[in-house]
Formats: C-alpha cells, sequence, structure tokens
C-alpha cells in the first residue's frame, strides 16, 4: 500500500469516530447531558482557550510536568549510568528498583499530600517519583545497547575515553533514551493530572475533576480535547527527533 | 617440534628490515581452573612491505597476538617493535586494524566511518573528507560513500572496513579474519581485491585466518601456530609469483604448501 493510500485510509478512520461520536447524541441515541456532540465540545475548547484562566491552568500543568522531566531525566539517566555500569550495584539494586517500578505510583499520592501540601511542587515531586524510574531503567538498557565490538574499535583507533563516551555511548544510547524520554513524558503527565484532580486548587486536572462533580459536560470533552492535543503533539515531536535519530537501528 | 627455517622465507626475512618485529613473547592469563597458557616463545620478523598470514586451529591463539600487535592486548612477556618502537597501547598511525566483523558504526555513513580514526585526531572536516573520500575510491566504493552500513552488503562493509584501517595511512595493517563471515564467493574477490589494495599502497599486512587456500593464495610467507598454548611451529615461505591468479590454486606447488600446512596444524592439534 502506497504512503497517500495509508494516509487516506487514517483520515477516512478519523472521520468515522468523529462521525459517531457527532451522531450519537444527535440522533438521540446517547444523551446529549452526557455526551455532547464533537462539534460543541471543539467549540467549547476553542471558546475556553481563549479564556486567561484556563490559559493560566494549562500553563501551570504544562510547567509542573516540564519540572518534573527535568529534574527525572538527568536523575534517572545518570542512576541508570551508575547501576549499568557498576556490576556489584546493579545486583543489589535491581531488585528494589523493579519492586518500586512494578508498583502503582497513585497509592502514593496521599502520602505526597500530607508531607507537601497541594501546591505546584508537591504534584512536580509527584511527577518524578511517577517517571524516575522509567528514565533510569531506559538509561540502563541503552548503556547495555552499546556494543562492546564498537569500544574495542574505537579504542584500536586511539579514542580517549572521553571520545568513546561522546562518539560510541551517546550515539549508541540516543535511540532507547528518547524512547524513555517519551515514556516518561507519557507518565509524567498522567501523574501531573492525576495529582490534580485529587487534590489541588490550579491545573487542567483540577478543572477537569469539576467540570465532572459540576455535570459540565462539554466543558470537560473540551478539557480532554485540549490535553489530547497537547499530548499527541509532544509524543509525536519526540517521535520525529527519535526516528532521525535512530534510523540506522533495524 | 619442528623449528624448520625453510631457506626462502629466510631469505624473504632478510631482504628487508623488518617493520614488526616480536621476540620472545608469551601469555598467560588467570581462569577458574588455574593460570591458562595462550601463547608461548613467539618469535618473529615482518619486512617492509611484506604479506604475512598467521594460521593456526581454532583456540591457538593467533588473533590474541594480532591484538598485541594493536597495542589493544598487552602480552605477560617478551617485547613487541613495531617501526622500531614498542607497542604498549594502540597507535593508529602504525597500525591501522581491521576487524572479523567490519565492525562499522551503523549510525555513520561510508565516509563518516572511514573518517572516523582522523575525527578521533581532529583533523580538520575538509581534510578528513577528502582523505576520506580517496581512500573509498580505493577500495572501490566511490559511489556508497553517503550510505550506511545497513544499507551495504558484507563484502562492502569489509571494504570500508579496509578504507578505515587504512585512512591514517599506517605503516601496518593488520586483518584479523577479515572475510570469515563472507560467503565463498565474496571472500575470493575479496582476497583479490586485498592484494590490489596491497599492491597499489604498498603496506605491510599481518593476516589472520581459519582458511589455508586463503593464507597460500595472499601470502609471501604463513606462520603456522600449534594449539594452545600457541607457538610458531612452522614459517612457510610462498614461491608463488606476483600477481596471484585463481589459476595458480590448481598449481602443485599450491596444494603442496597447502598441504604442508594442513599436516602441521593437524599433528599440533592432536
Amino acid at each position: 500500500m502506497n504512503h497517500a493510500a495509508v494516509l487516506a485510509g487514517r483520515a477516512v478512520l478519523a472521520a468515522a469516530l468523529l462521525g459517531i461520536w457527532e451522531a450519537l447524541p444527535r440522533l438521540g441515541i446517547a444523551d446529549p447531558e452526557l455526551l455532547p456532540p464533537f462539534t460543541v465540545a471543539a467549540a467549547t475548547a476553542l471558546e475556553m482557550f481563549a479564556r486567561p484562566s484556563l490559559r493560566a491552568d494549562l500553563w501551570v500543568t504544562t510547567l509542573e510536568l516540564l519540572a518534573a522531566v527535568a529534574i527525572a531525566l538527568p536523575a534517572g539517566t545518570l542512576l541508570g549510568l551508575l547501576l549499568a555500569e557498576s556490576e556489584r550495584l546493579a545486583r543489589i539494586f535491581d531488585p528494589l528498583i523493579f519492586f518500586l517500578f512494578s508498583i502503582p505510583k497513585s497509592i502514593f499520592l496521599p502520602m505526597f499530600i500530607l508531607t507537601m501540601g497541594i501546591g505546584f511542587w508537591q504534584k512536580v515531586a509527584f511527577g518524578v517519583f511517577s517517571t524516575v524510574f522509567i528514565v533510569l531503567m531506559s538509561a540502563a538498557a541503552a548503556v547495555r545497547s552499546v556494543r562492546p565490538d564498537h569500544v574495542f574499535v574505537a579504542r584500536a583507533f586511539g579514542a580517549s575515553p572521553v571520545q568513546i563516551a561522546w562518539r560510541v555511548y551517546l550515539p549508541s544510547m540516543l535511540p532507547i533514551l528518547l524512547e524513555g524520554l517519551r515514556l516518561a513524558v507519557i507518565f509524567g503527565f498522567t501523574a501531573v493530572l492525576l495529582a490534580e484532580m485529587y487534590a489541588s486548587r490550579t491545573g487542567m486536572g483540577h478543572q477537569i475533576a469539576s467540570w465532572g462533580e459540576n455535570f459540565m459536560m462539554d466543558r470537560l470533552f473540551a478539557g480532554v480535547l485540549l490535553l489530547s492535543v497537547i499530548a499527541i503533539v509532544v509524543n509525536e515531536t519526540i517521535r520525529a527527533v527519535e526516528a532521525r535519530c535512530g534510523h540506522w537501528r533495524q | 617440534m619442528s623449528q624448520t627455517l625453510a631457506p626462502d622465507a629466510a631469505a624473504a626475512a632478510a631482504d628487508a628490515a623488518p617493520i614488526v618485529s616480536v621476540t620472545g613473547l608469551g601469555h598467560v592469563y588467570p581462569s577458574r581452573e588455574g593460570p591458562v597458557h595462550a601463547l608461548a616463545d613467539i618469535s618473529l620478523e615482518v619486512g617492509q612491505g611484506k604479506f604475512v598470514v598467521i594460521v593456526g586451529p581454532s583456540g591457538c591463539g593467533k588473533s590474541s597476538l594480532l591484538m598485541m600487535l594493536a597495542g589493544l592486548r598487552h602480552q605477560s612477556e617478551g617485547a613487541i617493535l613495531c617501526d622500531g618502537r614498542p607497542m604498549s597501547d594502540p597507535d593508529p598511525d602504525r597500525v591501522g586494524v581491521v576487524f572479523q566483523e567490519a565492525n562499522l558504526f551503523p549510525w555513520l555513513t561510508a565516509i563518516e566511518n572511514v573518517a572516523f580514526p582522523l575525527a578521533l585526531r581532529k583533523v580538520p572536516r575538509a581534510e578528513r573528507q577528502a582523505r576520506a573520500a580517496a581512500m573509498l575510491e580505493l577500495v572501490g566504493l566511490a559511489d556508497a560513500r553517503g550510505r550506511y552500513p545497513h544499507e551495504l552488503s558484507g563484502g562492502m562493509k569489509q571494504r570500508v572496513s579496509i578504507a578505515r584501517g587504512l585512512v591514517q595511512n599506517p605503516k601496518v595493517l593488520l586483518m584479523d579474519e577479515p572475510f570469515a563471515a563472507l560467503d565463498e564467493q565474496t571472500r575470493m574477490a575479496m582476497g583479490e581485491e586485498l592484494l590490489r589494495i596491497w599492491s597499489e599502497t604498498g603496506k605491510t599486512v599481518v593476516f589472520v585466518t581459519h582458511s589455508l587456500t586463503e593464507a597460500v593464495y595472499l601470502a609471501d610467507e604463513v606462520l603456522v601456530m600449534s594449539a594452545r598454548p600457541g607457538r610458531i611451529i612452522d614459517r612457510v615461505a610462498v614461491p608463488l609469483p606476483r600477481p596471484r591468479t585463481y589459476a595458480m590454486m590448481a598449481s602443485p606447488v599450491f596444494g603442496a604448501l597447502r598441504e604442508r600446512i594442513w599436516q602441521q596444524i593437524r599433528a599440533s592439534a592432536r
């Protein structure tokens, strides 16, 4: 199948899904009070987006996410490098990290609130806690993906340790690191929104929770649309960079 | 243990000053079952511009020996001199290396791979490009400069690897079973190609292989190693004229040399 046909197929699929969303409440199959039509939700989204208060909420959520990723990324990468390079550390810490990785982070949220309140940094901290293990594991996997024979070749041509790090380790690891970053952003977004929905006075999560509680379904769906657009744009951007840096992996 | 030095081998070694000289090299490494004697009492000289091939049974340490010549591993005893100085660390100005798997960096294009050793030495970009392009031309891959390794065939990858080994203009090219992973036909063609490159550049080549046919076809002199601990048990001069041709493989001289090497290896492996 050629590229144009695939694109056409995708467009048809998207139109069909949105069409069903539009049709269900319009035809009275779904209750419009519960499921407002797509066009209504989209119009509400545009109208809300023009409001400074909503932009402030979007901005708070975005900042929390950025701060969480900005802390989790270097911290997790550093820990991952340590574990991948030190056999002894890895043998001691691996089980602990696997356990922490497997526990749903949401059950710790009340403790974050009790210790840190419901402000900006509590959400950042919970975001870091939810993402750092993903970054750590992908950094360790990235280091382990570096082929020893590539390092050997670089040594044979007289590469210094710094040159080996820069010219062999980094390009080898970059695709996996970027994949880790992408997952970290997805999980970080989830964590920040969850923390906002659970207890907060600001942010998109807080708004979505209160629209739901107050039965303002058109706004709720508008919020879902706005957040979806943000998530998709961020995700696709990282994926594009990933593809550029990882085209050689096959 | 036969230490017969064929008269013509002695002559071949004497007619040029040695560029590589190894004296009394031995190697012992520790293992769970106690120390392993990998190499013992190895002395050899390689004259300038010569093509020397090392053969021996699997595990005889011939690749280890080559890695020591490259300065990538350290022997426990004995001395290695290359161009008059010890090889304690890798030195790409004296020695270029071609590995068994081409081991190109998959994230670099063919020309970037060839230029890699120059980039390490911070050679200016324009000069790097020019020299790498010239090397790709030499190995017959001028058209493939922008391709990535996954877009190249096995033989092409090895050509890129040879170009990378030569780009710093080293005195000696060390090749560790470079064609072992290639199919028979590609392997034959690469052997011929290597001899052309060798005669055009005048480099000294030390080449490790499993293949006796390849050894006799390529070499001025074949060094035969025994099973562990690896020693040099025979030095076979190959008096076939150059340029070598495939037809020579059918000649009685070729067959006799191959038979002699095979008998040595078989006896040592028992």
